[in-house]
């Protein structure tokens, strides 16, 4: 008979990992964008439930196979946001206080997206399932993980991994980081700052994307996730110090193991409040973020 | 007559062509005005303000949720139409002082009640988890099920309320596991239910410890094949012992139609041209008052499966649930077969339904 408690225990630390790593990555995504561009982006979490819903529609009404599907959405991730660069959101480039008029700009994004997934998906379903990758569990001692959970935390650590390595050692990475800490000077050493403003954007909306893939992959979800994951990204964003990738990476894991946490000693209702409660606390201690630039 | 809802549409319009309602009543062809409500309550509303003022049909039927069906519940009731509801669980549909609602689906606490009932005679004296959505049916179902719970002298176990908008159950299924219960009772939403029954499975919780209150093809379908040997309750099924020799023609012609086999939503449908031409007939005349008048003193059969039809003082229907177990799955092919291992009847105020939940 396994100790009950050991298997509570496993079962909080592994829900804490995947959703912290899920939280991490998206949260990267909106950091990324944000610090670059200054765009604090309203409907990052309209994206980060477009991503999932399109593969959604290519594996069960099309009969995809799920990896194709979540490798064609990654790919079409791209000129959705090279378009939506180039139609709308350079043309607020130079304009003064930018981040007010992007947020209202992709607040509108937000309610169109919005109306779009309600007469569309939300008349085909009420929750929507993944088809798993892999099926069976993986046992991390007695506890028995989802095969799919197992490869969305693992995928999730990757592209974090690759994110943090990418932009401290690679060229364009270290561009960006020099345009998120001062565009005049980056400008002034070379760094094409236009340029580097589109691949921060192309960069943090796939992330966002491939957040929602993985949060996808890892459980159902039905359309309120767009709001809840786009507050909680944002606030991971902020108590990390907006800009920060280590930021993102440290608070996300510190929200989904408080989730987790809230959920073995009180309840599922108080653990979906509890990451917003300790951000105020913590905003509270540091009003600028953990790992303010 | 005023019809929401796809399948009820087409119910009706069978009853016209002739093959179940004979092409008409009291000598006169009968009617079908159709509105799509888009399942929203506000349209829901304005259609049956429009059947009623313009239309003036003689009973509004449809729709498919509860909703929609308690946005017109108000209209009906102060303007004294006929309301004849096929599927809407919530229990206020028929609360006390009804006069001009009717509905077909028992109520939701009711179904809750039934689960004790079962357990009780399955295993006297059993641990009961129970794990659910916080949406008003769920609610409803787990009030009566915890109402009946210490009066069927069983245990209960863990109660774990999932809010709105849930997408994972890990540390709750652990919990339940860890707690060792006899049965499992989940009451998920949608894609929700097959995530929270597989986050068992995956513990080590066995399918004929899995009871889910309702079950239609599509979530039974969606539960998947390791299910196999888990309870269901329901209020038709196509492997019920007394299927009719009209319900096995539906059910045939329904699968070739939908590739897929009815529920009872659909039975519900069905069931609902058959009723009101009951009632006109019984009341002879189209008179609002008296066609309500028959329809509350109306005692006839669901002609697919011969469960009494007869509603109480305030429009509830005297209640019945069949609980199923799942003996096979073809997830691929849409095919389940079930066997039907308990049955029971009740009035519906035989527990206090309409206090548990407002």
């Amino acid at each position: 008979m396994v100790d009950p408690n050991l298997l509570i225990g496993l079962s909080m630390l592994t829900t804490g990992l995947v959703l912290g790593a899920i939280f991490a990555l998206t949260a990267a995504g909106v950091t990324i964008v944000y610090g670059c561009i200054w765009l604090p982006n309203a409907a990052s979490g309209q994206f980060f439930l477009l991503a999932p819903l399109v593969a959604w529609s290519l594996s069960t009404a099309m009969g995809w196979s799920p990896i194709l599907a979540v490798a064609a959405v990654l790919i079409a991730g791209l000129p959705f946001a090279y378009l939506l660069e180039r139609l709308l959101i350079r043309r607020f480039y130079d304009v003064p206080d930018r981040n007010i008029a992007y947020f209202v700009v992709t607040l509108g994004i937000t309610q169109i997206l919005s109306g779009v997934f309600s007469i569309t998906w939300g008349q085909w379903s009420d929750q929507y399932n993944i088809p798993p990758l892999a099926e069976g569990v993986v046992f991390i001692g007695p506890f028995p993980l989802p095969a799919n959970r197992l490869i969305a935390l693992v995928g999730a650590l990757a592209l974090l991994g690759a994110l943090f390595v990418g932009l401290r050692y690679h060229r364009f990475g270290r561009a960006l980081r020099a345009v998120f800490q001062n565009r005049e000077a980056a400008a002034l050493r070379g760094v094409d700052v236009q340029r580097i403003y589109l691949g921060a954007f192309l960069l943090g909306t796939s992330v966002i994307f491939a957040g929602g893939l993985l949060y996808a992959m890892a459980y159902s979800f039905d359309l309120s996730v767009a709001w809840s994951m786009g507050i909680t990204a944002f606030a991971i964003m902020i108590v990390g110090g907006p800009g920060s990738v280590l930021g993102a990476l440290v608070v996300g894991m510190l929200f989904g193991f408080v989730q987790a946490a809230v959920s073995v000693f009180a309840s599922p209702t108080a653990a979906t409040l509890s990451y917003l409660l300790a951000m105020l606390v913590i905003l509270l201690l540091r009003p600028s973020g953990l790992f303010a630039r | 007559m005023g019809v929401f809802g796809v399948e009820l549409r087409r119910r009706h319009e069978a009853c016209r062509g002739g093959d179940r309602c004979g092409g008409g009543v009291l000598g006169r062809p009968l009617r079908f005005l159709v509105i799509d409500n888009q399942t929203n309550p506000t349209q829901a509303l304005a259609a049956a303000r429009s059947f009623d003022a313009q239309d003036k049909v003689l009973v509004i039927s449809g729709p498919t949720s509860s909703d929609n069906a308690l946005a017109i519940y108000g209209y009906a009731e102060q303007n004294q139409v006929p309301f004849l509801v096929p599927v809407a669980a919530f229990p206020q549909l028929t609360k006390p002082g009804t006069q001009w609602t009717f509905r077909l689906e028992p109520a939701a606490v009711g179904w809750g009640y039934s689960i004790a009932k079962f357990v009780e005679q399955k295993k006297p004296g059993a641990k009961i988890a129970i794990m659910y959505s916080d949406f008003a049916l769920m609610r409803a179902i787990a009030a009566g099920l915890k109402y009946q719970i210490p009066r069927s002298n069983l245990t209960a176990g863990p109660e774990i309320v999932f809010p709105q908008g849930s997408s994972d159950a890990t540390i709750q299924a652990t919990q339940v596991r860890a707690a060792s219960p006899d049965y499992v009772v989940v009451i998920g939403a949608g894609a929700f239910d097959n995530t929270i029954t597989n986050q068992l499975l995956d513990l080590g919780v066995k399918p004929d410890q899995i009871i889910h209150p309702f079950g239609f093809t599509t979530n039974i379908l969606g539960w998947g094949a390791r299910s196999v040997g888990s309870y269901f309750g329901t209020f038709f099924d196509h492997d019920l012992d007394g299927v009719t020799a009209e319900g096995k023609k539906f059910i045939k012609d329904f699968a070739e139609k939908n590739g897929r086999p009815p529920s009872y939503i659909e039975n519900f449908c069905y069931t609902t041209p058959y009723v009101i031409k009951q009632a006109i007939e019984q009341a002879g005349t189209v008179d609002r008052a008296k066609f309500r008048d028959a329809l509350r003193a109306l005692q006839t059969k669901e002609t697919t499966s011969g469960v009494p039809i007869a509603f109480d003082k305030n429009g509830a229907r005297q209640e019945y649930i069949y609980y199923m177990q799942i003996t096979s799955m073809d997830v691929a092919k849409k095919e389940y077969s079930a066997k039907q291992v308990f049955y029971m009847e009740w009035s519906p105020e035989v527990i206090p339904v309409y206090d548990l939940v407002k």
